[in-house]
């Protein structure tokens, strides 16, 4: 199957290409789902894309879609759901919700964004099978799942038992692989499980009341294994004291903590959060952008908030125990998992006249401008839990428009309006830039060679949008979006459903931690270690996962 | 199969309660299947397989090919005007070809055992609730409340699996504390390492709200709360307040104001989690209905007890619910792959997907018999606590279809 693509203005910051900012269109041509050079051989179909603006999927490095905690989410917030029913005349009829979206709903909303590849950012080992088969349900995506490591108490034990680097490794190692898993997320390290000895807050430097093990200890150990084991995406980290006024100082000291080595800080904006001012309350975007900047080995996405009703779902338990007072409406969700991690599920209104969420709205933006390289800062608002996804059209145009981002503060919270210095700021992304942060710089950090880019090779997750001044108009819909080179939306609406793949990283490890694991099973957690692991089979209705290598240490 | 050699299967997953046992043995001979060694005596039943000849498809008790059975169902289907989609017992793959089948001829999806469910659900989503999974039981819980029945009747194993040989964390004086009937002979045995106590409650509900003003430092008015005196209950809120870990676990589908009972063991544990830490397990989970409940919370966006009509869905836990819901439709559809389970009396058409030991009051006016997951083919399901999946295998090769085929066979034609 030959399909070109006539005439668009190619936007591949990947391989240095900007026919927008050039003015210069030229044909796409795609051969069995794989973008190649350019032929003059008869294409089974073609497209007049007539200058519009084409890019590779974007690829969302972390959304909350899938896993136990979203149902609990559903479960727990129907009315989203019944606020969101059914788009009328949407073929596929499946489903709605807003903040927690089914299945069928986040892929063919995000679909008409134009994003093709979306990662799960927070999958329990414990409920890894489960979030699989969800995934699996998920059309027009491509996904792949973070495992959430760290707080279990299997890797505890072993950092308590000084164990070393190696026999670490080939925990993670099997881990993985029994997951099914693409890169190893960190959330609160240490602190969910220190709740469950009834810690209620855990510092960078604070001992496990029962393990007597360090959140820093727990960070470095796991840097040093994914480095080792070659994962490409470095360790993926919610930190420590989420949402907690001060934590700018945990934030710090945990990018110093780093050493040098590859860290992705993810929702940076819930912990920039400084203590100055009559209401305890402040942004510490600015000192913290500058860290971000100077440290080339730091990456992060923001986690903005959005104005509205949310809910958040997250594995960190501990926080969102203390969170649970905000729940609005009043209700919340949370549950120990497993010897292995925890959720907590809170329904939250961001108010644009609340001094706090105000200001959040602002740090949020303020590290958007303020750090340098697009290539290290990533379009998120940690779906659900800033808002959800189905805002980024108009976060883009927060970023690229000064004229209408200050016009939106204007009509916030005033008092959160003397607290941020946005107003100031000049600065505007271009659309390249855009396309960096939702596209060619989330491939590059995921090690996803043929994504995020138009080069011959590459998978044929294309996106077009027509050029509008208005950028959130223009990400609001797109013409054209291809999956794997099939046409899934025209003219804004999902004309297909394609089936995904999922990622997964197999590094290689010493597989003599197996009896470790069986016994660890068999005695601790009360299940056999050969059915906690999840098969090839049991992925993609038997099409199984789409498998990077690792070897080697990774950057 | 005469001569066949016998078969030891082990770590055989099973998938009948909830409880997500993943240790037995099996013998296999042919088609013949039974269990040894430990077990309980539910799994034992409905694992046993005797080798006899399957019951073929059948319409209005006349036997027909698969085929036959098939469209015969599509044609039911076709002309339907409100079918109930009911019974659900399947495995994942079957839930979701089911799903798939009222989004094509509409229909009310509910579960035969949502009773318990939806009694739950009313506390957790009015309030929510902050509770836990086995492998946090077994290795934490220092006080254990069980509200209700000795559930080792339900559960055979609960007790066994809840409180381990030697658990990571609570080994020194683990406490169960029974609030309603006394613990069996069973229960007693699994939790001989335990002190075991037992209140007498009249009234569950009435008892775990004084417990719970005890717990927040209050004095409830009253000589006694449900049959259980005020300073008994006093005292165990001081041993739940002192506890490291503290558990509360019912089985809602067996008491009447389970929905009460569920409200006031998260309130219960709310309060104890202001100062120590808590969680409740509620009980339940028999024949995978909490993956179906998953599976239509992430597909549809409700639980069960769901009417998709159209390309619309709406869910009513009162209105869905299969009992209400039959009364106003014309067709049934029954799903019990995990057990001869019959369908409800209904006076409309009925197309069951039934384990081939089913005992039907009336013929149905479809039968297809399928296979069960576990034993005759491998699937998904989920355990009690919603979090963990398990993967069941097949025991022996599969002659009858499973639920997801036999569904494709329906809709596809």
């Amino acid at each position: 199957m030959r399909i070109r693509l006539k005439g668009g203005r190619v936007l591949d910051p990947a391989n240095d290409e900007n026919g927008v900012a050039a003015g210069r269109a030229r044909d796409i041509e795609i051969h069995d789902g794989r973008i190649v050079a350019p032929t003059d051989l008869k294409a089974d179909a073609e497209y007049d894309l007539g200058g519009d603006v084409v890019m590779a999927g974007g690829i969302d490095l972390h959304s909350h879609i899938a896993g136990g905690k979203m149902n609990l989410a559903r479960l727990l917030m129907q009315e989203d759901r019944r606020t969101w029913p059914e788009l009328p005349g949407n073929f596929c009829g499946c489903g709605g919700g807003r903040a927690v979206p089914t299945a069928h709903a986040t892929g063919c909303r995000y679909a008409e964004l134009g994003y093709t590849t979306v990662f799960e950012p927070a999958m329990v080992g414990a409920n890894a099978r489960g979030a699989h088969l969800e995934m699996a349900d998920i059309p027009n995506l491509d996904t792949g799942a973070y495992l959430v490591l760290g707080n279990d108490d299997f890797f505890q034990r072993l950092l308590a038992a000084g164990a070393g680097q190696e026999q670490v490794n080939a925990y993670v190692g099997w881990m993985l692989e029994a997951t099914q898993a693409f890169a190893i997320k960190i959330v609160n390290p240490g602190g969910i499980n220190a709740f469950k000895f009834n810690a209620r807050k855990m510092d960078l430097d604070e001992a496990n009341p029962h393990y007597g093990v360090t959140p820093r200890k727990v960070l470095t150990t796991l840097i040093r294994a994914v480095t080792e084991l070659g994962i490409p995406h470095p360790i993926h980290l919610h930190g420590c004291n989420l949402g907690v006024p001060g934590n700018d100082e945990t934030t710090l000291a945990t990018i110093a903590a780093a050493e040098g080595r590859r860290l992705h800080l993810t929702h940076l904006q819930f912990h920039s959060y400084g203590t100055e001012g009559d209401k305890r309350f402040s942004s510490s975007a600015a000192r913290i952008a500058e860290l971000v900047n100077a440290n080339p080995n730091i990456s992060v996405d923001v986690g903005q908030v959005m104005f509205g009703q949310t809910v958040t779902a997250s594995a960190d338990y501990m926080s969102q125990y203390r969170n649970r007072a905000l729940a609005s409406p009043k209700k919340s969700i949370g549950m120990d998992i497993e010897l292995d991690a925890a959720c907590g599920v809170v329904p939250f209104e961001y108010r644009d006249r609340n001094f706090v969420n105000a200001l959040q709205w602002a740090i949020g933006l303020e590290l958007f401008l303020l750090v340098e390289d697009p290539w290290r800062i990533f379009l998120t608002t940690d779906h659900p839990n800033g808002g959800p996804f189905t805002t980024y059209p108009h976060l883009i145009r927060l970023l690229m428009d000064r004229d209408f981002r200050n016009a939106q503060l204007a009509t916030l919270n005033k008092v959160a309006q003397k607290h941020t210095m946005l107003a100031e700021i000049r600065r505007e992304y271009s659309l390249e830039e855009i396309a960096i942060l939702t596209r060619a710089a989330p491939a590059r950090i995921l090690g996803l060679k043929d994504k995020g880019h138009l080069g011959p090779g590459a998978v044929a997750d294309i996106a077009v949008h027509k050029e509008d001044a208005d950028r959130e108009a223009m990400f609001s819909t797109t013409r054209f979006v291809f999956k794997n080179g099939r046409l899934i939306v025209k003219d804004g609406v999902v004309v297909e459903l394609a089936q995904g793949t999922t990622h997964v990283v197999r590094p290689e490890f010493d597989r003599a931690i197996q009896k470790d694991m069986d016994r660890w099973f068999d005695e601790a957690v009360g299940l056999k270690a050969q059915h906690f692991r999840v098969a090839d089979g049991e992925l993609r209705g038997g099409a199984g996962p789409t498998v990077l290598n690792c070897q080697g240490v990774a950057p | 199969m005469a001569g066949a050699s016998t078969e030891t299967i082990h770590d055989v997953v099973c998938g009948f309660c909830g409880l997500g046992c993943d240790d037995l043995s099996v013998e296999v001979e042919g088609r013949d299947v039974r269990a040894k060694g430990t077990i309980c005596p539910e799994a034992a039943r409905l694992l046993r397989r005797l080798d006899v000849p399957d019951r073929p498809a059948s319409v209005a008790g006349a036997p027909v090919s698969l085929d036959e059975a098939a469209a015969a169902a599509r044609r039911i289907l076709t002309e339907a005007r409100a079918p109930v989609i009911g019974g659900l017992g399947t495995d994942m793959a079957g839930a979701g070809a089911l799903v798939d089948l009222a989004i094509r001829f509409g229909g009310v999806l509910d579960h035969y055992a949502s009773d318990g469910l939806f009694r739950n659900y009313a506390a957790t989503q009015r309030t929510g609730w902050l509770s836990t999974t086995l492998a946090e039981v077994r290795n934490r819980c220092d006080v254990l409340v069980v509200v209700g029945d000795d559930p080792s009747a339900v559960w055979g194993r609960l007790f066994e699996r809840f409180f381990p040989e030697t658990p990571l964390f609570a080994d020194q004086g683990r406490k169960v504390v029974f609030l309603g009937s006394a613990p069996g002979e069973k229960a007693k045995a699994h939790l001989a390492r335990a002190k075991v106590f037992h209140h007498a409650a009249s009234d569950a509900v009435a008892a775990l709200e004084a417990l719970g003003s005890f717990v927040a430092g209050r004095q409830p008015p009253g000589e006694s709360f449900g049959g259980i005196a005020a300073n008994a209950l006093a005292g165990l809120a001081e041993e739940l307040r002192s506890a490291h870990y503290a558990v509360v676990t019912w089985n809602a589908a067996e008491i009447d104001d389970g929905d009460l009972v569920a409200e006031r063991a998260t309130a219960l544990v709310d309060a104890l989690n202001v100062t120590t830490r808590a969680g409740v397990f509620p009980l339940g989970g028999r024949d995978n209905i909490i993956g179906v409940n998953q599976l239509m919370l992430w597909r549809i966006g409700y639980p069960l007890r769901t009417a998709i009509r159209g390309q619309e869905s709406a869910h009513d836990g009162v209105l869905y619910a299969s009992e209400a819901a039959l009364a106003d439709a014309d067709v049934l559809v029954w799903v019990s792959a995990f057990r001869p389970e019959p369908p409800p009396a209904f006076t409309g058409k009925v197309i069951a997907l039934a384990h081939p030991e089913t005992v039907f009051e009336k013929e149905p006016d479809v039968l297809i018999p399928v296979g069960t997951p576990g034993v005759d083919h491998a699937g998904t399901v989920f355990r009690m606590d919603s979090i963990v999946s398990l993967p069941l295998g097949a025991l022996r090769v599969a002659t009858l279809p499973s639920v997801a085929e036999a569904v494709r066979r329906i809709a596809e034609g």
